[in-house]
Protein backbone atom coordinates (compact mmCIF):
# COMPACT_ATOMS: atom_id res chain seq x y z
CA UNK A 1 0.00 0.00 0.00
CA UNK A 2 1.41 3.31 -0.68
CA UNK A 3 1.65 5.60 2.22
CA UNK A 4 -0.76 8.02 2.35
CA UNK A 5 0.42 12.12 1.98
CA UNK A 6 0.42 13.83 4.72
CA UNK A 7 -0.64 11.28 7.47
CA UNK A 8 0.71 13.71 10.13
CA UNK A 9 -0.12 16.81 8.72
CA UNK A 10 -2.72 17.58 11.98
CA UNK A 11 -1.05 20.04 13.83
CA UNK A 12 -0.63 22.59 11.38
CA UNK A 13 -4.51 23.72 11.74
CA UNK A 14 -4.26 23.05 15.36
CA UNK A 15 -1.43 25.64 15.55
CA UNK A 16 -3.58 28.02 13.81
CA UNK A 17 -6.47 27.97 16.27
CA UNK A 18 -4.13 27.91 19.77
CA UNK A 19 -2.54 31.14 18.47
CA UNK A 20 -5.10 33.04 17.22
CA UNK A 21 -6.76 32.08 20.59
CA UNK A 22 -3.73 32.54 22.69
CA UNK A 23 -4.09 36.15 20.89
CA UNK A 24 -7.61 36.83 21.85
CA UNK A 25 -7.01 35.20 25.24
CA UNK A 26 -4.12 37.47 26.24
CA UNK A 27 -4.71 39.17 29.91
CA UNK A 28 -7.24 37.08 30.69
CA UNK A 29 -6.49 36.59 34.40
CA UNK A 30 -6.96 32.29 35.33
CA UNK A 31 -6.93 30.77 38.72
CA UNK A 32 -5.20 27.34 39.02
CA UNK A 33 -5.72 25.12 42.06
CA UNK A 34 -2.78 22.97 41.12
CA UNK A 35 0.44 23.13 39.79
CA UNK A 36 -0.54 20.69 37.64
CA UNK A 37 -3.47 22.33 36.29
CA UNK A 38 -1.29 25.03 35.24
CA UNK A 39 0.89 22.89 33.34
CA UNK A 40 -2.39 20.79 31.72
CA UNK A 41 -2.89 24.13 30.65
CA UNK A 42 0.00 24.67 29.42
CA UNK A 43 0.76 21.70 27.35
CA UNK A 44 -2.67 22.33 25.84
CA UNK A 45 -1.54 25.81 24.44
CA UNK A 46 1.80 24.47 23.42
CA UNK A 47 1.05 23.20 19.77
CA UNK A 48 3.28 20.82 18.21
CA UNK A 49 5.03 22.01 15.29
CA UNK A 50 4.53 20.51 11.68
CA UNK A 51 8.30 20.74 11.00
CA UNK A 52 8.49 17.63 13.52
CA UNK A 53 5.61 15.64 11.47
CA UNK A 54 6.86 16.47 8.60
CA UNK A 55 10.48 15.32 9.27
CA UNK A 56 8.91 12.45 10.89
CA UNK A 57 7.40 11.06 7.79
CA UNK A 58 10.68 11.37 5.81
CA UNK A 59 12.48 9.44 8.37
CA UNK A 60 9.65 7.25 8.33
CA UNK A 61 10.10 6.57 4.52
CA UNK A 62 13.44 4.89 4.67
CA UNK A 63 13.19 2.89 7.44
CA UNK A 64 10.54 -0.27 7.18
CA UNK A 65 8.56 -0.94 9.50
CA UNK A 66 10.64 -4.18 11.32
CA UNK A 67 9.22 -7.42 10.90
CA UNK A 68 7.42 -9.27 13.88
CA UNK A 69 9.63 -12.31 15.20
CA UNK A 70 8.45 -15.85 13.28
CA UNK A 71 6.56 -17.16 16.16
CA UNK A 72 4.10 -13.77 16.33
CA UNK A 73 3.59 -13.92 13.00
CA UNK A 74 2.49 -17.69 13.32
CA UNK A 75 -0.01 -16.26 16.11
CA UNK A 76 -1.39 -13.90 14.04
CA UNK A 77 -2.20 -16.02 11.11
CA UNK B 1 2.89 -18.85 5.26
CA UNK B 2 2.62 -15.76 2.87
CA UNK B 3 4.59 -12.75 4.02
CA UNK B 4 2.31 -9.53 3.82
CA UNK B 5 3.84 -6.35 2.17
CA UNK B 6 5.17 -4.70 5.11
CA UNK B 7 3.09 -1.39 5.52
CA UNK B 8 0.43 -3.54 5.79
CA UNK B 9 1.08 -5.29 9.04
CA UNK B 10 -1.55 -4.13 11.13
CA UNK B 11 -0.56 -5.09 15.36
CA UNK B 12 2.69 -4.01 16.91
CA UNK B 13 4.31 -3.66 13.76
CA UNK B 14 2.06 -1.12 12.34
CA UNK B 15 1.83 0.53 9.48
CA UNK B 16 3.08 3.68 8.83
CA UNK B 17 -0.69 5.07 8.69
CA UNK B 18 -1.27 3.42 11.72
CA UNK B 19 1.79 4.90 13.76
CA UNK B 20 0.54 8.58 12.43
CA UNK B 21 -2.53 7.43 14.38
CA UNK B 22 -0.62 7.47 17.48
CA UNK B 23 1.62 9.76 16.56
CA UNK B 24 -1.49 12.38 16.50
CA UNK B 25 -2.67 11.01 19.79
CA UNK B 26 0.85 11.30 21.79
CA UNK B 27 2.76 13.92 19.71
CA UNK B 28 1.61 16.90 22.09
CA UNK B 29 2.16 14.92 25.46
CA UNK B 30 5.73 14.11 24.06
CA UNK B 31 6.68 17.12 23.14
CA UNK B 32 6.07 19.23 26.11
CA UNK B 33 7.67 16.74 28.11
CA UNK B 34 11.09 17.11 25.62
CA UNK B 35 10.28 20.83 25.89
CA UNK B 36 10.04 21.23 29.86
CA UNK B 37 12.73 18.76 30.31
CA UNK B 38 15.56 20.03 27.63
CA UNK B 39 14.07 24.05 28.09
CA UNK B 40 15.04 23.90 24.41
CA UNK B 41 12.08 24.21 21.45
CA UNK B 42 14.95 23.37 18.73
CA UNK B 43 16.19 20.67 21.07
CA UNK B 44 12.95 19.30 21.50
CA UNK B 45 11.63 18.94 18.23
CA UNK B 46 14.59 16.92 17.32
CA UNK B 47 14.13 14.96 20.58
CA UNK B 48 10.46 14.27 19.85
CA UNK B 49 11.65 12.94 16.13
CA UNK B 50 13.85 11.11 17.78
CA UNK B 51 11.55 9.23 19.89
CA UNK B 52 9.20 8.79 17.70
CA UNK B 53 11.63 7.02 15.09
CA UNK B 54 12.73 5.08 17.95
CA UNK B 55 9.46 4.21 18.66
CA UNK B 56 9.02 2.84 15.32
CA UNK B 57 12.33 0.89 14.70
CA UNK B 58 11.52 -0.90 17.88
CA UNK B 59 8.03 -1.21 17.28
CA UNK B 60 8.79 -5.38 17.57
CA UNK B 61 9.59 -4.77 20.96
CA UNK B 62 6.59 -3.77 22.33
CA UNK B 63 4.62 -6.55 23.47
CA UNK B 64 1.40 -4.31 24.94
CA UNK B 65 2.28 -4.68 28.74
CA UNK B 66 2.16 -1.06 29.07
CA UNK B 67 -0.30 1.82 27.17
CA UNK B 68 1.98 3.02 23.94
CA UNK B 69 1.89 6.38 26.18
CA UNK B 70 3.56 5.01 28.66
CA UNK B 71 6.07 3.79 26.59
CA UNK B 72 6.58 6.88 24.44
CA UNK B 73 7.40 8.83 27.71
CA UNK B 74 10.02 5.68 28.98
CA UNK B 75 11.37 6.10 25.83
CA UNK B 76 11.53 10.16 25.64
CA UNK B 77 12.66 10.14 29.41
CA UNK B 78 15.66 8.16 28.39
CA UNK B 79 16.60 10.05 25.31
CA UNK B 80 16.45 13.21 27.15
CA UNK B 81 18.29 12.05 30.33
CA UNK B 82 21.07 11.24 27.93
CA UNK B 83 20.79 14.43 26.35
CA UNK B 84 20.97 15.71 29.52
CA UNK B 85 23.75 13.69 31.15
CA UNK B 86 25.51 15.00 27.93
CA UNK B 87 25.23 18.55 28.65
CA UNK B 88 26.19 18.21 32.32
CA UNK B 89 23.36 18.40 33.99
CA UNK B 90 22.91 21.80 36.03
CA UNK B 91 20.68 21.56 38.57
CA UNK B 92 21.57 19.30 41.42
CA UNK B 93 19.80 18.90 44.67
CA UNK B 94 21.07 19.43 48.30
CA UNK B 95 20.14 19.07 51.72
CA UNK B 96 20.52 22.78 51.81
CA UNK B 97 17.78 23.29 48.44
CA UNK B 98 15.28 20.49 50.33
CA UNK B 99 15.32 22.82 53.14
CA UNK B 100 14.37 25.56 51.06
CA UNK B 101 11.87 24.17 49.89
CA UNK B 102 10.33 22.83 52.95
CA UNK B 103 11.09 26.87 54.73
CA UNK B 104 9.56 28.47 51.28
CA UNK B 105 6.76 30.90 51.93
CA UNK B 106 4.51 29.66 49.25
CA UNK B 107 1.71 27.64 50.27
CA UNK B 108 0.52 25.00 47.81
CA UNK B 109 -3.24 25.27 49.28
CA UNK B 110 -3.31 28.65 47.60
CA UNK B 111 -4.20 28.73 44.03
CA UNK B 112 -1.98 30.19 41.45
CA UNK B 113 -3.10 33.22 39.55
CA UNK B 114 -1.73 34.13 36.51
CA UNK B 115 -2.11 36.64 33.52
CA UNK B 116 -2.36 34.87 30.45
CA UNK B 117 0.39 36.50 28.59
CA UNK B 118 2.75 35.03 25.93
CA UNK B 119 5.48 34.92 28.97
CA UNK B 120 3.34 31.94 30.94
CA UNK B 121 5.35 29.63 29.25
CA UNK B 122 8.79 30.91 30.05
CA UNK B 123 7.52 31.52 33.56
CA UNK B 124 6.81 27.97 33.56
CA UNK B 125 9.59 27.12 32.31
CA UNK B 126 11.94 29.18 34.92
CA UNK B 127 10.26 27.57 37.72
CA UNK B 128 10.76 23.96 35.95
CA UNK B 129 14.60 24.76 35.32
CA UNK B 130 14.57 25.91 39.39
CA UNK B 131 13.45 22.24 40.25
CA UNK B 132 15.90 19.21 40.69
CA UNK B 133 15.39 16.98 37.67
CA UNK B 134 13.32 14.35 39.37
CA UNK B 135 10.74 16.80 41.01
CA UNK B 136 10.29 18.56 37.95
CA UNK B 137 9.80 14.68 36.04
CA UNK B 138 7.22 13.94 38.51
CA UNK B 139 5.51 17.23 38.43
CA UNK B 140 5.35 16.67 34.73
CA UNK B 141 4.37 13.05 34.48
CA UNK B 142 1.56 13.79 37.23
CA UNK B 143 0.24 16.70 35.20
CA UNK B 144 -0.88 13.81 32.37
CA UNK B 145 -4.25 12.74 33.16
CA UNK B 146 -3.38 9.58 31.40
CA UNK B 147 -1.03 8.43 33.89
CA UNK B 148 -1.81 6.97 37.28
CA UNK B 149 0.30 7.36 40.19
CA UNK B 150 1.37 3.89 39.86
CA UNK B 151 2.76 4.34 35.94
CA UNK B 152 4.77 6.95 37.33
CA UNK B 153 6.10 5.25 39.79
CA UNK B 154 7.02 2.75 37.06
CA UNK B 155 8.24 5.52 34.23
CA UNK B 156 10.59 6.65 37.57
CA UNK B 157 11.47 3.74 39.37
CA UNK B 158 10.00 4.06 42.64
CA UNK B 159 6.63 3.50 44.46
CA UNK B 160 3.27 5.74 43.76
CA UNK B 161 3.62 6.25 47.51
CA UNK B 162 7.10 7.94 47.17
CA UNK B 163 5.84 9.70 44.16
CA UNK B 164 2.43 10.76 46.06
CA UNK B 165 5.25 12.48 48.90
CA UNK B 166 7.53 13.86 46.41
CA UNK B 167 4.73 15.69 44.61
CA UNK B 168 3.77 17.49 47.15
CA UNK B 169 7.26 19.01 47.81
CA UNK B 170 7.75 19.33 44.20
CA UNK B 171 4.40 21.64 44.10
CA UNK B 172 5.80 23.47 46.83
CA UNK B 173 8.54 23.77 45.14
CA UNK B 174 7.72 24.84 41.82
CA UNK B 175 4.60 27.10 43.90
CA UNK B 176 8.10 29.00 45.29
CA UNK B 177 9.55 29.61 42.01
CA UNK B 178 6.83 30.55 40.08
CA UNK B 179 5.75 33.16 42.08
CA UNK B 180 8.89 34.75 41.94
CA UNK B 181 9.19 34.98 37.61
CA UNK B 182 6.10 37.16 38.31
Amino acid sequence: MKPPKKVFSQHEAEQAHTTSQSQSQSHTETEFKEVEDLLRHDALHTPVPPSIAQRLEESLQQNPPPKLPWWRRFFKA
Amino acid sequence: MTEQPSLEMPGPGLSTSEFAEKYEEHSRAIFYLCLRLLSDPEKAQDATHDVFLKAFRKMDQFRGESSWRTWLYRIAINHCRNLQQAWNERHMLSNSDEALFENTAARVDSPLRVLETKELGQRIQKALDQLPAEYRLILLLVADKELSYEQVGTLTNQSSDAVRGKLHRARKAFASFFQQTS
